[in-house]
């Protein structure tokens, strides 16, 4: 997707959620929308203006999917085109975004499932063997050492309740 | 009076009270640096043990962890742009960048010291302005408040570089943000579609957790590289260099403590609207403004100095009215109960050690905290240099088990991975997340002062409170400043 449709499209986003807005201030009563209804209408008003500002514009100016990342992909292809190149670029770009996006999922829904103490050593201890940036051993005494200092900090220390996940009847019936 | 003075700092020389202090200030730094836990979290817990003990003991232990918060929370902004809570929100738009550059250690060093002679100058100014403020408070009412929410948000175009437009859409988005929940004016749920846990509204720090921490982290994830890496960017900075800093911007410093005293006294305006005053003033009056947000010391010293004075700030009220100036002051106001003491006039008369006890601890605290502070530096300027595949992991793990221990509900978990994601995509489209967070931060003082001055004064409230008018002037002032500015310039260089 080209530079100038990713800004577009997060425009239209934007659009659709002011005018989201508006339409839920209906329900509101004068002094409830007294700040949230002209401020949407304001929001709408700026995002037409980007929206023709941005397409108005060159694409060299809209300064997006400007992350180093980037660099190095771009470096790794010698002998092809420059467009060849940004699109190889942008497709390994998509992807780590979405391996990140995976990441961050994948911790919240440990914690819905295990719960949030032994989520923080599965998740951690998993990321470590996925990357095999250290040896399993050094892994687990990390990970082992992540999850202590945390439990004894937050529980122990802080004494904050542990959100269980689906394990609560089990934590329960052990309790 | 010097009697009081002597007998306060003896008060805190007993062995009890210097382990307390101790205790306190280390306490203080861990809980700081944990996201989305500050100084209220760390006075609330410590409560509970606070019996039975000396007076001056106690209160250096609930004090004196609390102004350890100010800098810990400042150590995760600057080194990785995680902010310890809503305070140390500022510290990431400077000292993040000079981290980036191998200028971690400056950036620590500056920000001790900043809010080292922050923390001193609010104590000073506390123990001569106590009997001067009574008329000051009483003098201000909402629509002098409204007028300083208005007169934080002319930071925005500060942080709008690139594209005005865009950092106007942020802000109008995070005011909007913040009015999820149950409006406490009119009793009205908005934009809470029925939930139960969207009536409390989006907590602060949990917002932040997501559109800080969370989106920086998938970042680092993408980019599998450390936030410095070693290879490219050396540590060039020394500590020296963050000490001389803050020393060389005394006026700033000045500037800064007297802003931060200042927010403090007012009842109910915070320590973060603090943090994000003083950067706007910093920026505003700087000969370079372009400077800020790639990396400028300025950035870093102005908040640290003004969170620093912003305790002294707010003891004023506590101590001389018994309305506490913010959440903390509201924790210590109970441990005054609970301790026999009673807040008011009297406590310049009969309790006069005790207040000099509080101006003592609060200087002790921070030379403690800076100490111990640039002791520390140097083992911490190298975390930024660890691998992202021990980053990542860990920091995601601490940033959701903190959103989650904000309040106990694993619905913060999905608002920290929500904003997560949002701070990702708004860093990438340049819609400032600084823009959105302060947006964030005013909408509700502002909501609040315009409708309680509506009600009071009717639609011309300005004209009828001089001195909001003589605000609303200033705030027009300093908005059009930096435009003026720009024109002038650019005029210059046509002339040239």
């Amino acid at each position: 997707m080209s530079r100038r449709a990713q800004e577009n499209l997060a425009a239209a986003a934007l659009l659709a959620l002011f005018a989201g807005v508006i339409w839920l201030c209906q329900d509101f009563g004068p002094r409830a929308r007294m700040i949230p209804l002209p401020l949407a209408v304001f929001g709408i008003v700026l995002t037409v203006i980007q929206i023709l500002w941005q397409n108005l514009r060159s694409t060299d100016e809209l300064h997006i999917d400007m992350i180093p990342v980037q660099k190095p992909v771009a470096a790794a292809t010698p002998g092809a085109g420059a467009g060849a190149e940004a699109n190889a670029a942008t497709r390994v770009t998509w992807r780590r975004e979405a391996g990140a996006l995976g990441i961050v999922g994948a911790l919240l829904g440990l914690i819905l499932v295990t719960g949030i103490i032994p989520a923080v050593f599965l998740f951690t201890g998993g990321y470590f063997v996925v990357t095999r940036q250290y040896s399993w051993r050094a892994s687990l005494i990390y990970t082992a050492v992540l999850t202590a200092a945390v439990y004894l900090l937050f529980v122990v220390a802080l004494q904050v309740q542990p959100y269980h996940g689906l394990l609560s009847p089990l934590v329960e019936s052990f309790n | 009076m010097l009697e009081a003075i002597a007998s306060g700092l003896a008060a805190l020389l007993t062995p009890q009270a210097v382990l307390f202090m101790l205790i306190g200030v280390i306490y203080g730094l861990v809980i700081g640096i944990l996201p989305g836990l500050g100084g209220v979290v760390a006075m609330a817990l410590l409560l509970p043990f606070t019996y039975g003990f000396e007076k001056a003991a106690t209160l250096a232990l609930l004090l004196g962890a609390h102004i350890a918060t100010i800098w810990g929370d400042s150590v995760t902004s600057i080194l990785f742009s995680v902010p310890g809570s809503a305070k140390g929100l500022a510290l990431c738009f400077d000292g993040y960048p000079m981290t980036k550059q191998g200028q971690a250690k400056r950036a620590l060093a500056a920000s001790a010291t900043g809010a080292l002679l922050g923390g001193l100058i609010g104590a000073v100014f506390l123990a001569l302005c106590i009997p001067l403020i009574r008329p000051v408070i009483l003098a201000l009412g909402p629509s002098e408040y409204l007028m300083m929410a208005l007169w934080g948000l002319t930071v925005i175009a500060t942080f709008s570089q690139g594209s005005l437009m865009k950092g106007l859409i942020a802000s109008v988005l995070g005011v909007l943000a913040a009015f999820i929940g149950m409006d406490v004016v009119t009793a009205t749920p908005r934009f809470t579609f029925g939930s139960e846990f969207l009536m409390d509204g989006i907590s602060f720090p949990v917002a932040m957790i997501g559109l800080f921490a969370v989106s920086e982290m998938m970042k680092l994830a993408i980019q599998g590289t450390p936030i410095v890496d070693r290879s490219l960017v050396t540590e060039v900075s020394t500590m020296w260099q963050g000490i001389k800093d803050a020393l060389r911007h005394w006026w700033l410093v000045v500037r800064s403590s007297l802003l931060g005293l200042w927010i403090g006294v007012l009842p109910g305006v915070g320590a973060s609207v603090a943090g994000l005053a003083a950067y706007a003033q910093a920026v505003q009056t700087s000969k370079t403004p372009e400077r800020f947000g790639k990396g400028a010391v300025e950035g870093v010293i102005a908040p640290d100095a003004t969170m620093g004075a912003n305790e002294g700030g707010g003891l004023m009220p506590t101590l001389a009215f018994g309305i506490p100036g913010g959440e903390s002051m509201a924790i210590l106001l109970v441990a005054f109960i609970s301790l026999g003491i009673v807040p008011g006039p009297d406590m310049l008369t009969k309790n006069l050690d005790l207040v000099f006890s509080l101006v003592w601890i609060i200087v002790i605290a921070n030379v403690l905290v800076t100490v111990i502070g640039l002791g520390i530096t140097p083992w911490l300027a190298r975390l930024p240099s660890l691998h992202a595949n021990l980053m990542v992991p860990i920091v995601l793990s601490v940033c959701f088990v903190g959103a989650y221990a904000t309040r106990g509900r694993i619905e913060d978990v999905w608002v920290a991975t929500v904003f997560g994601v949002l701070g990702y995509l708004m860093d990438k489209y340049q819609y400032s997340r600084a823009n959105f967070v302060i947006g964030m931060v005013l909408a509700v003082m502002i909501e609040r002062n315009l409708h309680i001055s509506l009600t009071l004064y009717g639609k011309d409230f300005l004209l009828q409170r001089p001195i909001a008018l003589a605000m609303f002037a200033f705030v027009l002032f300093t908005a059009a400043l930096p435009f003026l500015r720009n024109w002038r310039r650019n005029r210059k260089v046509v002339a040239a």
